[in-house]
């Protein structure tokens, strides 16, 4: 069973890595947004595995991006090493409020994540000189000149590293901890585990790697705006996936995005507005009537017969 | 829970912190202390149907402040279709956001009730992304506006001229708390309603109804934000994100006066509509104003913990 | 030799005082039972010095060492555990990983060897099938897990609150045994218990305590004479 798997996946590596060879512009494109949710997704989900759900992706996402543009435009640093950069930054941003913030946690902590993208844009707005105000900044050149074939490889290690964090999460004591927090803070604490540390730890981690996303995905579009890059698409789209996927999972929210994805593709088509309706029906109906997800919903079914 | 003890303690501090700085503000920045005060009723009246639902049903109802925009809307086109003026449509308003209520609850809200906050929250947020992008997609998002004429009423004391149209919403907010008080103090259905909020089984096996209560409960929430919302329609341009950041201004609000306190919701919007007006009397930091709400949650928040800590 | 004494111990919520200026003290290797009516503050008792919640007022001493304001987490990993009342199994995790909450968080091992541990506490306990859902599990079982999560940090002093509940006389009498065993490794335990069989048997001492009060305090068989213990569980005579 084991070598199946090890094939398996080098299989499934090498048709990512070789795609760009064989796929047009348009598609590789296509592929390149869905991977950036997915990303995204994957880091929401994250945080949700300790019980907690933070709204302010998109600000997160922002603020990532508008580091990683500003560092390269101002001080002339090189656009990869800006998006580490700029994940950092919004690490950081997420360590500060964390510590202020986690100290309450549930709807406390949801509504002000709520908050944080109106926040940051509004911040972003009224430093004109540093940000280029409600217009934003444009970049003189997209990242490697827009080659398609380096930028989808640049979107592909984001998503790597989204997976990866996704699966040190599952299958270190992380795990335990997320877990045992989610459902039982009394048992968590009585069995040892610091539990505010943990949390703010894990807001910190997801939301530099959200940071990290947005300074990828502001150097490949080529310009960050207060409306773009805090765009609500950057927290609804990935909760939908997430939720649509199966929570607490890394097939999950990779399924939800590959099924949203594609759908999104064909809805843009055939309805040119009101796609960001569609998933927030998504999320409704996901929550009211399955919330365990694709995933969960198939995993259930062959719980019997699989192996834990 | 004997905070109550405490709670008024803390409502006469909050108030006493209000009047002073009411009293600084009317004689350095008259402007600030009357719009502010205007604008704080505002947030008010928006806040005590959360609050109501949060005390009593115990959900958060993140898609409130869109509720009040569909209420607006509702408003602004029966005004287009009929004529009939938003202030008059507040009762029609009552009705058809009640009847919204029942069937919100009925068809969604009802089966997160007993799920972890968790899917309360997703769930609410799903519905606020539904109720914005529905009103994006049928009416645009371009302002819309009814040009009418009384909301320009203004008067003059001196050498300074206010407007007077907008004290409507201070008397709004004074109905609505007071009503709110008697209704939940006085009345049987109300008393039934703090009851079930304070311990729901409890409650049902005193024989109080808590599914019809609930219903009730939410019901006039969403009917109340909706007739606000027709007020609010009079003298604001809308569109469909003109709800949302209530949203959250409302919930600062009920965090910085405690979950089932209402009066002290009315005094914490007074501090807040006069900060958040004097920092919007310094031209150029306008913007800053929404941050202002922002900060203060968290600061209610780091506050609270520590209250948390000595439990 | 005091493992841990508490002095004036008091916890209010609101208006009412669960804990009201109680010293007691747990000697190092005995097994202490702690009596009382419904309601009369043994659990909180309990929740206080695990650090659920933090005394009104007075102090926790753990090995001389003043933990009264110290986090659960950390106490956990000072030596203290606990079971629940109302058992609390984590659901999304099997048996075997239930207790190895305990040995990841509140001893710090590897999850290797945490596996191992916990693996070890099951055997030790009598608990097969440890890869099952953990929702699955009859009361007897998810007890003994709760018992094999506290071990599983290591303590020095365990807290047993009424682990005897909904047993049957047989899951009874194994209880009690699985007591007397994990008391020959040298913890010291504090065992909150309802059937008097269960604490004539295991316990060295008893305290009492009625209304969040302390009211007694010696072996069983002096303290069951004791006329304010019987008022307290019977009433008074009319």
């Amino acid at each position: 069973m084991r070598a199946w798997r090890y094939f398996l996946y080098i299989l499934i590596a090498i048709i990512l890595l070789t795609l760009p060879f064989y796929t047009g512009v348009y598609l590789l494109n296509v592929i390149d947004i869905i991977l950036i949710y997915l990303a995204l997704a994957l880091s929401w989900d994250m945080l949700l595995r300790s019980g907690q759900i933070s709204f302010g992706m998109a600000g997160l996402f922002g603020v990532g991006g508008y580091t990683a543009v500003l560092l390269h435009l101002n001080a002339g640093v090189n656009p990869l090493f800006s998006i580490i950069l700029g994940g950092l930054a919004a690490g950081v941003l997420a360590w500060v409020i964390g510590m202020a913030v986690l100290q309450l946690r549930g709807m406390y902590f949801a509504i002000v994540t709520l908050a944080l993208a109106e926040i940051f844009r509004v911040i972003v707005r009224n430093l004109p000189d540093l940000t280029g105000g409600p217009e934003g900044t444009v970049l003189p050149s997209a990242i490697f000149s827009g080659n398609s074939t380096r930028t989808y490889w640049l979107v592909l290690a984001v998503a790597v590293v989204s997976v990866m964090a996704s699966e040190i999460f599952r299958r270190t004591r992380i795990h335990f901890a997320l877990t045992s927090i989610r459902n039982d803070e009394v048992v968590a604490k009585s069995s040892g585990i610091d539990v505010f540390k943990y949390l703010v730890f894990i807001f910190m981690v997801t939301s530099a790697i959200q940071g990290m996303i947005g300074g990828a995905y502001a150097h490949i579009y080529g310009f960050v705006s207060p409306e773009g890059s805090f765009s609500v698409d950057f927290t609804l789209l990935p909760i939908a996936m997430a939720l649509l996927g199966g929570m607490h999972s890394t097939w999950g929210p990779v399924v939800g995005a590959l099924v949203l994805g594609i759908v999104s593709e064909f809805l843009k088509l055939k309805i040119p507005y009101g796609h960001l309706l569609v998933y927030g029906l998504i999320i409704v109906i996901a929550i009211l009537f399955f919330p365990q997800g694709i995933v969960g919903t198939l995993g259930q079914r062959f719980k019997r017969t699989g192996k834990v | 829970m004997s905070l109550i003890g405490k709670l008024k303690q803390r409502n006469y501090q909050i108030a006493f912190i209000c009047l002073i700085l009411a009293v600084l503000l009317g004689l350095w920045k008259p402007h600030v202390l009357i719009e502010g005060l205007q604008r704080a009723c505002l947030y008010a009246v928006i806040a005590l149907p959360m609050a109501l639902i949060l005390g009593i049903v115990g959900i958060i109802n993140l898609a409130h402040g869109d509720f009040m925009m569909l209420g607006a809307y509702f408003a602004y086109w029966l005004n287009v279709y009929t004529g009939m003026d938003p202030l008059v449509a507040i009762l029609p308003a009552l009705l058809a956001f009640f009847l919204i209520g029942m069937a919100s609850y009925r068809a969604i809200i009802r089966y997160v009730l007993g799920a972890p906050e968790l899917n309360q929250l997703l769930l609410t947020f799903g519905l606020a992304m539904v109720l914005e992008q529905l009103a994006n997609l049928i009416w645009t998002s371009r302002p819309m506006k009814l040009p009418l004429k009384y909301v320009s009423a203004s008067a003059t004391i001196g050498s300074f001229t206010f407007g007077t149209y907008e004290f409507i919403y201070v008397g709004a907010a004074i109905i609505v708390l007071a009503g709110l008080l008697l209704f939940l103090k006085r009345t049987s259905t109300g008393q039934a309603a703090l009851a079930v909020g304070q311990n729901p089984r409890g409650a049902k096996l005193v024989g109080i109804h808590v599914d019809r209560t609930y219903l009730l409960i939410f019901s006039l929430s969403i009917a109340l934000v909706g007739a606000i919302g027709a007020i609010f329609m009079t003298r604001h341009s809308i569109f469909p994100l003109v709800g949302a950041s209530f949203t959250m201004k409302s919930f600062c609000l009920i965090a910085m006066a405690g979950i089932g306190n209402l009066m002290g919701i009315l005094w914490c919007s007074l501090i807040l509509g006069l900060a958040e007006n004097f920092v919007l009397s310094f031209r150029g930091y306008a913007g800053w104003a929404d941050i202002l709400f922002f900060a203060l949650i968290v600061f209610v928040i780091i506050v609270r913990a520590r209250q948390r800590q000595v439990k | 030799m005091a493992v841990l004494e508490t002095e004036n111990l008091s916890r209010n919520f609101g208006g009412l005082a669960a804990l009201n200026h109680v010293s007691i003290e747990f000697r190092k290797n005995e097994i202490l039972g702690i009596l009382g009516p419904n309601g009369a503050g043994k659990t909180t008792l309990i929740n206080v010095i695990a650090g659920i919640y933090l005394p009104t007022e007075g102090r926790i001493l753990f090995h001389g060492q003043d933990i009264s304001e110290l986090p659960a987490h950390q106490r956990c990993r000072l030596g203290i555990a606990r079971t629940f009342q109302l058992v609390r199994p984590l659901p999304g995790l099997t048996l075997l990983e239930n207790v190895m909450v305990g040995s990841l968080f509140g001893k710090g091992l590897g999850q290797k060897e945490a596996r191992r541990r916990a693996a070890q506490l099951c055997e030790f306990l009598g608990l097969s099938g440890v890869t099952r859902d953990i929702t699955r599990m009859t009361v007897l079982e998810i007890k003994k897990m709760e018992i094999a999560r506290a071990l599983a940090t290591q303590p020095k002093l365990l807290f047993l609150d009424e682990v005897m509940a909904g047993l049957n006389s047989d899951e009874t009498r194994e209880m009690i045994d699985l007591v007397k065993k994990i008391h020959s490794r040298g913890i010291t335990i504090g065992i909150v218990e309802h059937v008097m069989r269960v604490i004539r048997e295991l316990t060295d001492r008893v305290v009492v305590l009625d209304w969040g009060e302390f009211l007694a305090a010696g072996p069983y068989e002096e303290v069951s004479n004791d006329p304010r213990v019987i008022t307290a569980y019977l009433g008074e005579e009319a």
